[in-house]
């Protein structure tokens, strides 16, 4: 992939933006543009013309006292961009953008329920993470709002609501009959609801209704000093609880100008990997499970297991392995557990063999995903996905290539994409990248350097901002973090990939078959957790 | 005749498993346990779908305000005898995230609770040691009694 | 007295052997047989606790759902779903009754011509009341679940009852004990239409939902499927009717192509040895459908429907074709 000459964008942004904004080089990503709130879409459709390839990351909204703030994290050409701007706290409304970036209708909505910013022209600006009965002018992310005991409160008062669990007839249509899947249901390890409209067997329309796990992890991250947060972040998903630690502490350490000893960083990469194998497999083996597979999804967790034995070599616990801190890694790696590691990925590879020819050839398994839920790449860049589902659909996007962090900058290996953006590819995608993850561990592991595997920080971090990328297994990990200089973090902002993704599941399986959810669901990989935080 | 009904139900266990709010660590050991290298079907014990199906709801997680109806109305559906096991640090008490705006606490604030188990998550191998040590405490105690102190 | 004795014959032949009592626990002993066959083909172990090796598990299920209180859904049609489940496998069980067991069937010389086709029809019944009880419970995934059913089964009924023609073409006669008693004079079918076998398994597979034809019982779409109201004594008697109709199923095979009960008798009495042949070919044809049940995925519900009228009925319809051919024409001139 091209790397942009370094000093091309922030030319062109100056001498596109510059007479209505303020650019700043090198700040919270590539630049920030410091705009006016009126100019949000003016500048928007600037960046757009400059890459039709842009999305939007996320979009953070922080209280600042008498305003509140809302920053478009832009991903142009690679690298990230930040579009900075203010609303008045009595009166926040702001136009919105979901009509040139249609991926940007969640986050939209997101800002709406935490912080009470009206984005006008929204389609929907429905309730997001908050329960339905949460009192209506209650912004948990302002400053100055008053949560103790509301969550007690509401509970008490429980109303007798309805069953859902009925065949309603549509308001809309009479023909389409309501089914609702969830909050517990097999195929969802977690708890969510989808309300699926179907016509016979055809789905008509899905509406999802998220924020079940919705734990106020944004919120509670501000209450505790930056190390207590390490384990409260890393928890936010246990599958992907390394990237989540290793985002959140990059940007600590950007705010800090800390040089991360190399040997640390390269501990790093080993645990990021170990977690994006433990990830695959247990999706792939999910996914035989959601097609009737059992024996797949039994053979594939048996193989996982010897990974999660690896893990809890490197850093004591199988899953959440709370390896990571600000200056480093805790635990250092053992001479002695380097033969050990090799040996099971060998194993691993090995077997590798098996599944690939599984996957490739066994037709009860191409006749469930093959053509089922595809996503096309136009579809796949205005929705702003990220990760396999985007790769599997031909975008090229990954955060390990276009801003490399701990040590790929420094290790081979290749991006898979496909071209189909059906089930299968995404897949597909999945198992060609275990291969990958092997190679880039053996590569670590044999160019290992010594040193020092952490550095002391200080306890008070100076004020300032930053912005981090990891590239969890489901896709593009994002962390906005600000300090005040105190030992508390002013904001913390977290978007994780599954966020980015609903709503390219919702556009696969409208039109698709009842019985092709289960499958395309899971080749999205969805983690609820991450998710609602 | 009491005592071959007792004999069934020890040996055959069902289970629902259900997230009221986890971070899915402690759910991906539960679905471990169905694999080759715990295998819980030794046991008798079967992952059931529905509530009704089930005699212990295993739960994972904080209870949040949005899952505590349902975890609720999901206890009440199960037939008696019915037990339920709290797997986690955050299904015990609330874990790192007691005190959050839309968490209520552990699993104990909306049901009543046979067996804890901490870990963060367990380990498989914990799982099965809690649930094995509410089976044998069901032995030595009455049949009907439903006690919400832990195994 | 003498008639008192007669009765009691019949009442041990009907409740205890080969009736009732030996069905309920063969069945037991084939869902056991089922569970390691497949704990063993994912690299388990299967059950292992209740008794030796597991043995008494399906037991301990079963009395374990006995106990358990008995819930009725508010909306539910009551009566229905109060009746359909024991209803559904009493048919079944009466419906084995008919089939050869250890020389003659449990209501002995009750076999008359045609009850091949009244031994179908009474499976069909029992399977729409599987239907009914789905729809009874009031639950849309009970609803989905049961209508998935019917449609499965009413579709298969028919390339199902065209390849049981086969042996019977074969035998000239439409009786099962006449059928399996031909074989053992002349030849197992098995040998003569092997394509008939073969058909026969496949569309076996899909009328007993098994994988890959097993969507009414896909947990990942439809919850419990036509289950998921039913706790208690009533979900044991759905599971028990869905266990007794995979022992029907074999047993059908065993006495449609694999010579019924009928095979060499070493010494002692005869009923013996029948009961022993039986039990065992049952026993590989149940290991034969499992077999199957673990190698492959799921097919979705139209790809079932595909497989049933665009497949196995012009297949079925072709089979019977074929064997006619070859016994007008062929065999006599080799055998």
């Amino acid at each position: 992939m091209p790397v942009p000459d370094q000093d091309s964008l922030v030319s062109v942004l100056q001498h596109k933006i510059g007479t209505v904004g303020n650019i700043l080089p090198g700040q919270l990503g590539k630049a920030t543009i410091q705009i006016e709130s009126a100019l949000n879409r003016k500048v928007i459709q600037i960046l757009l013309e400059n890459d039709d390839g842009a999305c939007i990351i996320a979009l953070t909204g922080l209280d600042l006292g008498e305003k509140i703030g809302l920053m478009y994290h832009i991903r142009t050409k690679g690298l990230v961009v930040t579009v900075k701007t203010e609303v008045s706290k009595e009166d926040p409304k702001i136009a919105t953008i979901t009509d040139i970036i249609p991926g940007a209708n969640f986050h939209e909505r997101e800002a709406a329920d935490l912080l009470g910013v009206v984005f006008e022209g929204h389609p929907n600006l429905s309730r997001l993470v908050l329960p339905e009965d949460w009192p209506k002018d209650l912004y948990p992310l302002r400053k100055d709002a008053k949560l103790e005991g509301v969550s007690s409160k509401l509970a008490d008062s429980q109303c007798n609501t309805q069953p859902e669990v009925k065949m309603q007839q549509s308001q809309t249509d009479s023909r389409l009959v309501n089914i609702i899947v969830g909050p517990q249901h097999p195929a969802l390890l977690e708890p969510e609801k989808f309300s699926l409209k179907v016509d016979g067997e055809t789905v008509m329309d899905v509406e999802p209704r998220i924020g079940y796990v919705h734990r106020g992890v944004e919120k509670a991250a501000e209450q505790r000093t930056y190390l207590q947060d390490v384990y409260l972040i890393e928890r936010i998903c246990g599958i992907c609880n390394s990237c989540h630690a290793l985002t959140f502490v990059g940007a600590v350490e950007k705010i800090l100008k800390t040089e991360v000893p190399d040997r640390a960083r390269y501990i790093r990469t080993i645990i990021l990997e170990l977690n994006r194998l433990h990830s695959h497999l247990l999706v792939l083996g999910h996914a035989g499970l959601e097609i009737g597979y059992e024996t797949l999804f039994q053979y594939m967790w048996r193989d996982r297991e010897p990974i999660m034995d690896l893990t809890e070599l490197l850093t004591g616990n199988r899953v959440i392995s709370s390896s990571m801190t600000i200056g480093g890694v805790r635990r250092d790696l053992k001479e002695e557990d380097v033969p050990k590691i090799k040996t099971q990925l060998a194993i691993l590879r090995k077997k590798m063999d098996f599944y690939q020819n599984l996957y490739r050839n066994e037709r009860s398994l191409k006749m469930r995903t093959q053509n089922v839920g595809i996503l096309s790449k136009d579809d796949a860049i205005k929705l702003c996905v990220v990760g396999p589902v985007a790769r599997a659909s031909g975008v090229l996007t990954d955060v390990r290539k276009d801003e490399p962090y701990a040590a790929y900058g420094e290790i081979p290996f290749k991006i898979i994409t496909r071209t189909e953006g059906d089930t299968f590819a995404r897949l597909i995608v999945r198992l060609d990248e275990i291969d990958e993850s092997i190679n880039i561990i053996e590569y670590t592991l044999d160019n290992m350097p010594s040193g020092p595997y952490r550095v002391r920080v200080p306890r008070i971090v100076v004020a300032g901002e930053a912005v981090n990328r990891v590239e969890a297994p489901r896709g593009e990990l994002f962390h906005y973090v600000k300090s005040n200089g105190t030992a508390y973090p002013e904001r913390v902002k977290v978007r994780t990939p599954t966020f980015a993704n609903i709503p390219a599941f919702l556009k696969t399986a409208i039109g698709g078959s009842i019985a092709d959810v289960p499958a395309n669901f899971v080749s999205l990989d969805p983690c609820f957790s991450c998710t609602d935080r | 005749m009491k005592s071959l009904t007792m004999w069934a139900r020890l040996k055959s266990p069902w289970v629902l498993h259900f997230n009221s709010g986890a971070c899915n660590g402690c759910d991906i050991e539960v679905v471990a346990l169905l694999t080759p290298r715990y295998d819980v079907e030794r046991f008798g014990i079967k992952l059931e779908p529905s509530p009704r199906h089930a005699d212990v709801l295993l739960t994972t997680g904080v209870v949040t305000r949005q899952c505590a109806e349902r975890l609720k109305r999901i206890y009440d559906q199960m037939p008696e005898p019915k037990f339920v096991v709290a797997i986690g640090a955050c299904a015990c008490s609330g874990g790192v995230f007691k005190g959050n705006y839309t968490v209520l606490g552990g699993v104990d604030k909306v049901v009543p609770v046979n067996a804890y188990i901490p870990g963060c998550p367990p380990k498989p191998e914990a799982i099965i040691d809690g649930v094995v040590k509410l089976l044998s405490s069901l032995e030595s105690s009455k049949p009907e009694a439903k006690t919400s102190a832990s195994a | 007295m003498i008639k008192r004795v007669i009765d009691f014959w019949l009442f041990f032949r009907v409740l205890v052997f080969p009736g009732f009592t030996f069905i309920l626990f063969f069945t037991l002993f084939c869902d056991w047989v089922e569970r390691k066959i497949e704990a063993r083909m994912q690299n388990r172990v299967g059950p292992a606790v209740a008794g030796p090796a597991g043995i008494l598990q399906p037991l301990a299920d079963l009395i374990k759902l006995l106990s358990k209180e008995e819930i009725v859904p508010t909306n539910a049609k009551k009566r229905f779903f109060r009746i359909t489940p024991v209803l559904a496998f009493s048919i079944m069980v009466f419906a084995i009754c008919f089939l050869p067991i250890d020389g003659s069937s449990a209501i002995s010389s009750s076999g008359f011509a045609g009850d091949l086709i009244f031994v179908m029809a009474l499976v069909t019944i029992a399977n729409f009341l599987l239907f009914v009880s789905g729809w009874a419970s009031s639950n849309p995934y009970g609803a989905i679940g049961a209508s998935r059913v019917l449609t499965q089964f009413l579709g298969y009924d028919i390339p199902l009852f065209l390849l049981a023609l086969t042996p019977a073409f074969l035998a000239g006669n439409l009786a099962l004990s006449v059928i399996a008693l031909s074989q053992y004079k002349f030849i197992p079918f098995i040998i003569l239409t092997p394509w008939a076998f073969v058909l026969f398994i496949i569309t076996l597979q899909a009328e007993l939902e098994k994988d890959p034809f097993d969507i009414p019982h896909a947990e990942s779409e439809v919850v419990g499927g036509l289950e998921t109201e039913y706790g208690g004594g009533r979900l044991a008697f759905l599971h028990l009717t869905r266990d007794v109709q995979i022992v029907l199923g074999a047993a059908l095979v065993v006495t449609f192509f694999l010579g019924g009960p009928y095979g060499p008798v070493f010494f002692g009495f005869p009923e013996f040895w029948y009961s022993l042949w039986f039990v065992l070919k049952v026993l590989g044809v149940v290991v034969l459908t499992e077999y199957i049940t673990c190698l492959f995925a799921r097919l979705r519900i139209d790809q079932v429907l595909t497989a049933n009228w665009r497949i196995l009925l012009p297949l079925s319809i072709v089979s019977l074709a074929l064997t006619i051919a070859m016994v007008t024409w062929v065999y006599p001139l080799v055998i």
